[in-house]
Formats: structure tokens, C-alpha cells, sequence
């Protein structure tokens, strides 16, 4: 055999390995690698002076939060200055991206960011994975600091793998002209009061349509996301499972908050506009100056679309509705507080809000720590994150400032961020989310669309995506 | 007992061994063939035959893709029995092959014979337009037929009220219309592939065969049916196997027109979309592994059947 040949051969081996590694580390998601166990620990980091602290912190996040909120507010900018030798690279990635992409990167051992946004729905999840590091001694000023309900998702085995953002507590936005039209009072306390129960608020959306016409909310009968059930699981402390982590999407009283939804539906009192598409922006924006355009040529003029008059959902939607879901209505919403299920329960739930983690594998982690610490442990840098973009901190301390206490001129100057602040303060602690959120939530999807489309009572449908979740899960 | 000597052993250890040493001889002598074409296999055999072979074992233990591997035998594949998700998904495979793949096939035959008589004009144009939806980004397609269809705001179902007082039609929300809605996704896409397949097919007939037909008496019609067709049969055959294993490993098609994907209540989830979830949403390596390795069982016993009984040679 000839030198030269093995050269050549060789050559040409190195090359295409080189040109396969080039598609990026994490390509492979077969590594069969031992992947870190969830028990190493950095060493506590206690106060350590900023200069010390040097490297490059490499970012997932989605750009609502990191471009349109951290770096907006300035918050940034001040640790960078605090910290001058850390550095901060920043790679814009979608929720589900970061889902993805994170696991197969961590049981690569090679290509995870050194700091993390996770949405708390599917924070569990990743945290039952393994390959995060463990954060107990960073957190544990923090546990009596953060909203209490923020914790357990963060949790395993008595460690805590994640550092809380914000919160998502929920309330009923509504249309102050639609209910004017269907001569209702429009004045948030008002509101708050005729629909204290989910059972009021059925016959609220009745009047609504009789006197105007117009809907009360929208949900898709048959691709139902599942988040106002969620909402109202949440609300009254249920979930898919109870605490001791058995299934209870068939239970009793599951059924019956299921069955209250469902007679929205029953009752005709839903558009069954789709979530995120434009003409569920089109229904929000519907009387406003500037009314988002729904698809195409031929379609309906914006004039005609009729509004729907209320929304319960968390309050990082007020953002979603002032900056692209409906700018054009400013002055016409309000913000009340959420029906309960029975009356004297809870008027207040969560829904998302979001986390970060750190690998275990980053270089860097009293850096990617100062960053996720510098950002959410303080009250100034949550103060201004919140200001930049409304992204409602889980950090308590931060509600004491005056900017809680501000009208807010898209809601006809009222003061809807102490309208958070009351509602965050009692959101019970629910199940909803957990290690098997995603599988779970997506048999719920299917079971609410067969309901709402009546395809399947609601003790049959529920009982179905329970044996399926307990066939999958093995979950009790 | 003969005794050999040894000089004609050693004779025979050396005629034995030629072969393989030529072969080798050979190699170094195509070197360079070798070399060029060694990167395919050397990612083929890190990506494909690796992970295939990985991905045979994972069906046989219980893993999140992180951690520790359990053991637990067949316990994955008699958990596909009772799921009745991974059963629908191998239903609506056979579903949306029996709704799409004949009118795909038939339309792409029919253009197919058109472009290629020598009556039509500008045949390179309109083979371009057709084929132009296969190598559109399937996202932006997706989103676009999205848009389009929406129940209250498309404008497809806006233009059928206005003009056909037709009510709006769920196309995204019904079991069925939202089958119909991928088959239609699905046709606009892969058309123009499958009738380039045709025409390529078409153009190895001799024109004498149609001719004689002609001159037999046969309508055109007759010549399509009892002429073209038999002798397409081969081709018919590949694009129609190819679509079988298409329509099993649906994915982005039903990615992006359906949210969620595979919805409403699965009817248009197919075992690729299934896998992925039970994979790469549910953390399920080693249930999707079994998944794919009964998906490919039932593939490979249909395509065998396919090719038995509809791949008889024309005589």
C-alpha cells in the first residue's frame, strides 16, 4: 500500500469530518455519551467583586424578552458596565427552539448556551432531564423573595435548577365600549363585580350578544391550545395531576371545569377565531383607529369585523395587545379581575412566565449567575425590564415601586399594573404544569376539541386522555 | 494421507490470497474515485447506518435522551397496541393515501401525456410552472394555504360566500375538511414532481406504438387507456410506491398546515409527526425508536405487496 495513498486517504477523511462538525455541534442527537448527572454544583457564589468575573455568557433567548425588554430597558447595559470583562452573546431562540435544541445540546456535552430563557410550562421538564446545574446555593436568597408558586417547577429532589423571571398572573381584559354598547357597566369595579363567578360571566356574554351582537371571546372548537382550561384548572389549585403526582385529568372536578367551559360553546358565545392568527388580531383591534387588516384581498373590510369583548388571560398579554395584537385600541380596554369558579374562590390564576437555567456544561457559570442574578434578583433591573415592556416580575420587592402604582393610558388611564400585583398575590398553587406537561397538555388539546365540536361528552373525553396519559406516563 | 510439500502449500496460500490482495490493488489503483466519493459514506455511516442501528436499540429501553437507559425488553412495542394515537396516525397514512394519491397520480399522468404530444406550445414554460411548487420553501406554502383558508377571514372561503353563497367551509377544523386541506397542500406541492417522473417515463415510449393505435381506429382516449397506461405501468408504479412512503413519513406538510400539528384531534397526524412528538416534545427516545421500527415493518410489507401485485412486467 503507498504513502501517498494513506495521505491522501486521510486527507480527505479529515476534511469531511471537518466539513460534517462544520453543521454545527449538536447536530448529532444519538451522542450516547453519559450525560452529566444533575447533583454537580458551582461553588456559592457570595458577593464576589464584579472584575473578577470575566468571560463570554452565550444567550438563548426569544426576542420579545431579551431584545425587546432586558436590552431595551438598559438593564443590560448596567451589568455589562458593573461587570466590564464579562461579555454577552446574545442568539435569538423561539420557545420551542430552546426546548428542542437545549436537550439534544446537553446530551451532546457539547453547543448548550451558558444561560437559558425556559417558559415555566416546560421548565419541569428540562429539569427532570438533567444537565442543569445546580443553583440551590445561588437561589436561596431568593426563595422568600419570588412569587412562592414559582418554585416547585424549578424544583427536584429537593434542589432548585432555575432562577424565576416573571409571572404570569391572570385577568379578564374586556372592551369598556362593547360593554357600554350592550348597556353594561364599563368601570373596571363594576365589571369585576358582574362577573364574579364564571356562571356570571356566562350570562354577562349572553347579554353582550343579545344587545350588540358581538362575541364574548375567542377559542377554536377543534384546535384548542388548552390555556383558558389550564387557566381555570389553576385557579381553583387542580392541575393534570394532584400533589402527590397522580393523574386527575379524569377527576371530579376537572369535569365540572371543563363543563363550564363548555357551555360557552353550548351557548354560542365564542368566536372560533384561532389564536395568534390575523384574524384573531382583527378581532381585538375591531373598532379601534387602527384595525389590523385580516389575510388578503377580497376579505372582510376591517369596519366589519366585529370585536370580541373580553379576554381572560395573563398579564403579559397587556403588552402583547398594546405593541402588536391590537394597537389601534388604545382607551378602549379595561382590566378586571378574573371570575372565580364558585364564589369566595380565588379570582386569579397563572398562565406561562418564564425562568432561566444554566447548563451544567457552560464554562462560565459565576458569569452566566451574575447576569441571571444582576437582571432578576434586583429590583431596580426588574423594575426597568417592566417598564421597558411590561414583563411582570416574580421578584416581590419590586411592587413597592411607583411605577405599579402608574396609569396606564391603553386601558383609559387606569391603574391595571396594582391590578396584577392584587391578582399575583393570591394565585394558588396549582399542577398544571410539571415533567409531563407537554404530553399531557396535548391530550387535553384533543379531548377539548372533541368536546367543544361534540364529538365526546366530557367524562368520556377526559377519561380517554387520562388512560392515554397514564398508559404513556406510567403515572398513577 | 498425500503428503504436499511444502513449497506447493505455500503456492496455494499465495493463489488463495490473490483475490483479495487484487482487490486491494485495485482500490489503490481508484484511489481516487474512492476518495471523493468517501465523504457520503463516511457521513452515511455516522448519520444513517449509526443512528439506525442506535435507534434499533433505543426501541428496547426507556430513556428521556439524558440519563440513565432502562432496560424493558418488548414493553415498548406492546405499548403500541394500546396507543391509540400512533393507530390513527398509521390509519390517516392509509387515509391520505387513498384520498390524494389517485387524483396525484391521475392529474400528473394526464399533464404529463398533454405536455409531452407535440401539439402544445411552450412545453418548458408550462413543465416550469408546474414543477415551481416542489421547490418552493414548504413553509412559506404552508402559511400561505393557512392564511388562505381561514375559516372566517380566508379568502378562499370569503370568495366561495360572495359568489356561491357556499356557508364558510371549516377547512381547518373539521376531521375531514382538514384531510382534504393537507391533500390539497400535498397535490400543489408534489404534482409537478410526479408528472416530471411521468413525462421522463412517456418519452421512452416510441411514438410508433400511439401511432399504430391511431391508425387502428383508436380514439385518443383508447390510445391513453389501452396503450400509454400499460406501458407507463413501471413508471406509474414508482411514483405510486413513493408516494405510499410519502404519505406515511408526512411531515412538514402537516408541520405547518395544521397547529397543532397533526390536529384537529389527529386527524391528520401521520407516524413521522407522531414520532417527533413522542421524541423531541415527550422526551420519549425509546417508545418513538419502537414506533419507527413498527412504522418501517408495515412500510416494507406494503411496498413488497405493491410491488407483487401491481409490478407484473408488461409482456
Amino acid at each position: 500500500m503507498s504513502r501517498k495513498f494513506l495521505v491522501q486517504f486521510m486527507t480527505i477523511l479529515l476534511l469531511s469530518v471537518m466539513l460534517l462538525s462544520a453543521c454545527g455541534p449538536g447536530a448529532a442527537p444519538t451522542s450516547a455519551t453519559q450525560p452529566p448527572a444533575n447533583n454537580a454544583t458551582v461553588a456559592p457564589v457570595t458577593q464576589p467583586p464584579a472584575a473578577s468575573i470575566s468571560g463570554k455568557v452565550t444567550v438563548w433567548c426569544w426576542s420579545a424578552s431579551w431584545t425587546n425588554s432586558i436590552v431595551k430597558s438598559g438593564a443590560l447595559d448596567a451589568f455589562l458596565a458593573e461587570y466590564p470583562n464579562v461579555q454577552v452573546d446574545y442568539v435569538e431562540t423561539a420557545p420551542q427552539d430552546v426546548y428542542q435544541k437545549l436537550p439534544i445540546a446537553i446530551s451532546a456535552g457539547t453547543g448548550a448556551p451558558d444561560w437559558a430563557c425556559v417558559e415555566s410550562s416546560h421548565l419541569a421538564q428540562l429539569v427532570a432531564l438533567g444537565g442543569l446545574t445546580d443553583l440551590t446555593a445561588q437561589v436561596t436568597p431568593y426563595i422568600d423573595k419570588m412569587n412562592a408558586y414559582k418554585w416547585p417547577d424549578a424544583m427536584l429532589d429537593g434542589k432548585y435548577y432555575a432562577m424565576p423571571w416573571d409571572s404570569g398572573p391572570v385577568v379578564m381584559y374586556y372592551r369598556r365600549d362593547v360593554f357600554k354598547a350592550a348597556g353594561l357597566a364599563s368601570d373596571p369595579d363594576s365589571v369585576s363585580a358582574i362577573v364574579a363567578t364564571w356562571d356570571d360571566y356566562l350570562n354577562v356574554c349572553k347579554t353582550i350578544l343579545e344587545k350588540t351582537g358581538d362575541q364574548c371571546f375567542a377559542s377554536n372548537k377543534a384546535n384548542n391550545d388548552a390555556r383558558l382550561y389550564e387557566i381555570m384548572l389553576w385557579q381553583q389549585g387542580l392541575g393534570y395531576t394532584n400533589a402527590e403526582g397522580q393523574v386527575t385529568v379524569d377527576s371530579p372536578e376537572n369535569v365540572a371545569t371543563l363543563e363550564e367551559l363548555k357551555k360557552f360553546w353550548d351557548a354560542g358565545l365564542l368566536s372560533d377565531q384561532s389564536a395568534w392568527t390575523d384574524g384573531w388580531y382583527a378581532e381585538f383591534s375591531a373598532g379601534g383607529t387602527a384595525p389590523v387588516a385580516t389575510v388578503g384581498p377580497g376579505t372582510p373590510e376591517p369596519a366589519a369585523v366585529k370585536p370580541v369583548a373580553t379576554l381572560v388571560e395573563a398579564a403579559w398579554m397587556g403588552v402583547f395587545l398594546k405593541s402588536f395584537v391590537a394597537p389601534g385600541t388604545e382607551g378602549l380596554w379595561g382590566v378586571a379581575q378574573m371570575p372565580a369558579m364558585k364564589a369566595g374562590q380565588p379570582r386569579s390564576s397563572n398562565d406561562g412566565g418564564s425562568n432561566v437555567v444554566i447548563p451544567e456544561q457552560s464554562q462560565n457559570k459565576a458569569a452566566a449567575w451574575a447576569l441571571a442574578e444582576w437582571l432578576f434578583g434586583r429590583v431596580d433591573s426588574q423594575v426597568a425590564i417592566f417598564k421597558a415592556n411590561d414583563i411582570f416580575p416574580s421578584l416581590e420587592a419590586a411592587y413597592a415601586d411607583p411605577v405599579f402604582t402608574e396609569p396606564d393610558p391603553y386601558f383609559d388611564n387606569q391603574n391595571v399594573r396594582s391590578a396584577y400585583v392584587d391578582a399575583v398575590k393570591i394565585i394558588p398553587t396549582g399542577y398544571v404544569y410539571g415533567p409531563n406537561y407537554a404530553l399531557m397538555n396535548r391530550y387535553v388539546q384533543t379531548a377539548i376539541a372533541k368536546v367543544a365540536t361534540g364529538a365526546a361528552s366530557v367524562q368520556a373525553a377526559l377519561t380517554e386522555a387520562a388512560d392515554a396519559i397514564r398508559n404513556d406516563t406510567g403515572l398513577p | 494421507m498425500l503428503a504436499v510439500p511444502r513449497s506447493e502449500k505455500r503456492i496455494a496460500k499465495k493463489l488463495s490470497a490473490k483475490p483479495s490482495r487484487g482487490l486491494w490493488a485495485r482500490i489503490v489503483k481508484a484511489r481516487w474515485p474512492y476518495l471523493f466519493i468517501a465523504p457520503f459514506y463516511i457521513s452515511f455511516l455516522v448519520f444513517g447506518l449509526y443512528s439506525t442501528l442506535f435507534s434499533f436499540y433505543l426501541s428496547f429501553v426507556e430513556w428521556k435522551g439524558l440519563g440513565p437507559m432502562k432496560f424493558v425488553g418488548l414493553k415498548n412495542f406492546a405499548m403500541l397496541f394500546k396507543d391509540k394515537v400512533f393507530i390513527q396516525s398509521m390509519e390517516n397514512g392509509f387515509l391520505l393515501f387513498f384520498m390524494y394519491v389517485p387524483l396525484m397520480t391521475f392529474l400528473a399522468l394526464v399533464l404529463a401525456v398533454i405536455l409531452n404530444s407535440k401539439r402544445v406550445r411552450g412545453f418548458k414554460l408550462f413543465r416550469t410552472i408546474i414543477f415551481m411548487p416542489y421547490i418552493m420553501n414548504i413553509a412559506a406554502a404552508g402559511f400561505s394555504f393557512r392564511l388562505l383558508l381561514d375559516q372566517k377571514y380566508g379568502p378562499v372561503n370569503v370568495f366561495l360566500g360572495n359568489f356561491f353563497h357556499i356557508s364558510p367551509i371549516p377547512w381547518l377544523e373539521d376531521i375531514w375538511w382538514a384531510r382534504v386541506s393537507l391533500c390539497l397542500l400535498i397535490i400543489w406541492v408534489w404534482l409537478g414532481y410526479n408528472m416530471v417522473i411521468m413525462l421522463a417515463g412517456l418519452q421512452t415510449i416510441p411514438g410508433e406504438l400511439t401511432e399504430a393505435a391511431m391508425i387502428d381506429g383508436a380514439n385518443p382516449a383508447q390510445s391513453f387507456f389501452y396503450v400509454t397506461i400499460p406501458l407507463m405501468r413501471p413508471v406509474i408504479l414508482f411514483s405510486v410506491v413513493l408516494s405510499l412512503m410519502g404519505s406515511f413519513a408526512l411531515f412538514n406538510e402537516v408541520f405547518i398546515l395544521t397547529v397543532p400539528a397533526g390536529g384537529p384531534m389527529n386527524a391528520t397526524i401521520t407516524p413521522f409527526v407522531d414520532i417527533f412528538n413522542q421524541a423531541f416534545g415527550n422526551n420519549r427516545f425509546g417508545y418513538a425508536s419502537a414506533m419507527a421500527y413498527a412504522y418501517f415493518v408495515i412500510l416494507f410489507v406494503l411496498t413488497l405487496i405493491q410491488v407483487r401485485y401491481f409490478g407484473q412486467r408488461v409482456d
